[in-house]
């Protein structure tokens, strides 16, 4: 038989691996290839390797720690023996728990609280302020890359375990103190999220003007424990970069108050500047105008039993404040007059103008539902927007495809809808992902004594029942 | 100033009760407020969380503008009417969902229809020193709630949303 | 309890009593909003802000700045 003669092709022109896929694939369809949250789980993690102790509660260091676990480090979580994180008890109420929080507290069960602070982990119990638990935590440092911690600043270091003691052990060690004020003149003041909006500063800024009624309000959720705890790992990143560098660890002292004060923006640079401090406005926009939340008359479940939906689903957000939106908007609520007197930004931008401008948007919406509203603003070529309430996150199909918030089968507790850090942001090579949400109390004390650090069985069975561990 | 002038109660001292209005949504505020134990109205004017009239009694059968959100009667005990008592306390809107009514929901299944470890007690089945495997065998550990869940595959009320 | 004569603004003035009683000009300002009484935390020389002239923001009004000319300022009443 005669050989089939192949065409001749010339290496350089051969598209590489690259441009051959950009080639055929719009950017869209490109990047629901790479991000797609059902190959999570086939790709590798960025931080394997590393291993974490979390001696944390709360939110705001635990969720610091979190965000490692979901890149893929190993991170010990420490807890108080059988009674654990008090985050575990401090949940929503009515029985929204899981459980069981230990063996030997089977009617207790680990709140929804907990969610997404400590995904990841595996669990250990030990009493660190027991003499005979202080060598127990060098070997664990040892073996450890770092440590987060969040008691009183100094509380480590009296108790033999501070950064001081432990990078004479690991000198690789980075140790991040996690607290409210940090060393200086408040060192002991403790600090709740609702604290830290407060002394740094959001809290005044927040909620509406006085001449309204409003008073400084703080977010419904723990957003700056949230929003702290991701700074920490900003910084446990650039440490562990730094210790790539120079083979040596850092101390982290990280105060909360002052994300609160990050979180003000333009407010403290500008008082440092001109004098002048922030006032609060509210659902409107001190920069533009309309560019705020507006309440329609009518709501878009009106017959639900709950009342939340009933009562709140009636909010939008309203956005047009380009001239040419400006004039639509005026003409599609049938008050050309207000365009008329309010041409420019600025004109309109003044809190008199503002006044007039939504007022006559909400009188215009008072007999519309909130999908009326919406519909009409967006043929109308505007901008709009419910304010959705988590039933409506849970069914928007937007979150469901790019898997920031899923379902997933956690091996002990079953199944569990998380949006842990999927929203921060997606990434193609080693994507974030939630294996578990928690275990029980002391759940891998086997594991890490016995395996990890080779304790003998009978030891652990003695720690046990002493109450160290 | 004193404190009651500054709290938002009205106690009607006919029937012994504390009406409580609440004091964000009537920081400045001024009508007519009915009491949560007898038919007696009363007129206030809060000016800045301060009483500047009132709470002055109106004569019998005066239309009302709102009634309190909250009452009791403290020197009579604990009794007490709870924010959407008919006739006496107006609802509360802001309510959250209507499942937390105050008794335990124990809930086997998600909302998608799968199972969930979510119910007490739950029989030990740890090792040595609290820990745990990282599978629960459900059909091992739960037969009752396998059992409904098969049912639920059948009926098909396992989704996928 | 309170004397019916006061009107419901001279009322408010009276809750919200200033820190300082001084003769600056803004104190005849609607726009001011003085530091009240038993306030720990502003300095010592500041007698309020500034509502108006700087929305959205609060200018601090110490005590010692003279003020010639506003186009913010509005007399009360």
């Amino acid at each position: 038989m005669r050989e089939k003669v192949k065409p001749e092709i010339k290496f350089e022109e051969i598209p590489g691996p690259e441009e051959l896929e950009l080639e055929k694939m719009p950017y869209e369809e490109y990047c629901r290839k790479i991000f797609d949250p059902k190959k999570t789980f086939e790709k590798p993690e960025a931080l394997k390797g590393i291993r974490w102790l979390s001696c944390t509660m709360y939110i705001f260091t635990p969720h610091s720690v979190s965000n490692l676990a979901e890149l893929g480090a190993e991170v010990i979580k420490v807890e108080m023996p059988r009674a654990g994180d008090p985050m575990r008890h401090t949940s929503p109420f009515n029985e929204a728990y899981l459980y069981p929080l230990h063996d030997t507290r089977p009617f207790t069960g680990t709140g929804y609280g907990y969610f997404h602070a400590n995904l990841n982990e595996y669990y250990i119990s030990l009493d660190y302020h027991r003499p005979e638990a202080r060598e127990i935590v060098y070997n664990l440092v040892r073996m450890s890359d770092g440590l987060t911690e969040c008691y009183r600043p100094g509380t480590f270091h009296r108790w033999g375990i501070g950064y001081k003691q432990l990078c004479e052990i690991n000198p690789r060690f980075i140790y991040v103190w996690g607290g409210g004020f940090g060393y200086g003149p408040k060192v002991f003041g403790g600090s709740y999220d609702i604290l830290g909006q407060a002394q740094g500063g959001l809290a005044s800024i927040t909620g509406f003007h006085e001449d309204f009624g409003g008073h400084p309000v703080k977010h419904t959720n723990w957003v700056i424990d949230w929003y702290s705890g991701t700074m920490i790992t900003v910084g446990v990143l650039a440490a562990l970069y730094w210790r790539r560098k120079t083979g040596l660890g850092t101390m982290i002292e990280f105060s909360q108050v002052h994300c609160a004060t990050r979180a003000c923006g333009y407010g403290v640079p500008l008082y440092g500047r001109f004098g002048i401090v922030r006032q609060r406005w509210g659902n409107w926009d001190t920069q533009l105008c309309v560019h705020g939340i507006i309440r329609t008359g009518k709501s878009d479940y009106p017959n639900d039993p709950n009342p939340q939906l009933r009562e709140e689903a009636k909010y939008v957000m309203v956005s047009a404040f380009q001239d040419e939106d400006f004039r639509e908007l005026c003409y599609v609520i049938g008050r050309p007059d207000l365009w008329e007197k309010y041409k420019t930004h600025k004109e309109r931008l003044k809190p008199e103008a503002q006044i007039e401008i939504y007022g006559a948007l909400e009188q215009w919406a008072s007999d519309k539902t909130r999908s009326e509203v919406v519909d009409i603003l967006t043929d109308a070529g505007l901008l709009a927007m419910p304010v959705m309430n988590d039933k409506e996150v849970y069914e928007c199909q937007h979150f469901r495809e790019r898997g920031t918030i899923r379902w997933i089968e956690d091996p002990i507790f079953g199944d569990v809808l998380v949006h842990g850090g999927f929203s921060v942001g997606l990434l193609s090579e080693t994507p974030r992902r939630v294996r578990w949400v928690w275990r029980p109390v002391g759940a891998d004390n086997v594991r890490v004594y016995h395996e990890l650090l080779g304790y003998p069985i009978s030891q652990i069975k003695e720690w046990y029942d002493k109450g160290i561990i | 100033m004193g404190v009651m002038d500054l709290t938002e109660i009205i106690w009607c001292k006919h029937c012994n009760t504390v009406n409580y209005l609440d004091p964000y949504t009537f920081w400045n505020w001024k009508g007519k407020v009915k009491c949560a134990g007898c038919d007696r109205v009363y007129y206030v004017h809060i000016i800045q969380g301060f009483y500047y009239e009132g709470p002055k009694e109106m004569p019998p059968g005066e239309p009302y503008d709102i009634m309190p959100l909250y009452a009791d009667k403290p020197l009579e005990g604990y009794e007490s009417y709870k924010p959407g008592t008919p006739g006496r306390t107006r609802p509360y809107l802001c309510l959250p969902r209507e499942i937390y009514l105050g008794k335990a929901d124990k809930v086997k299944f998600s909302i998608r229809g799968r199972p969930v470890r979510g119910w007490a007690p739950q029989p030990p089945s740890s090792g040595l020193a609290g820990s745990q495997g990282f599978k629960w065998d459900i059909e091992k550990l739960s037969p009752d709630v396998w059992k409904e869940y098969q049912v639920k595959l059948r009926k098909g009320e396992v989704r996928e949303w | 309890m309170v004397e019916k004569k006061l009107t419901p603004e001279e009322f408010r003035l009276k809750i919200l009593e200033p820190a300082k009683k001084t003769d600056h000009i803004c104190w005849t300002c609607k726009h001011l909003k003085p530091v009240i009484k038993g306030s720990k935390l502003p300095p010592a020389d500041l007698i309020g802000w500034c509502k108006k002239l700087h929305w959205p923001f609060y200018w601090c009004i110490p005590e010692n700045l003279v003020v010639k000319k506003c186009i913010g300022y509005e007399r009360i009443g």
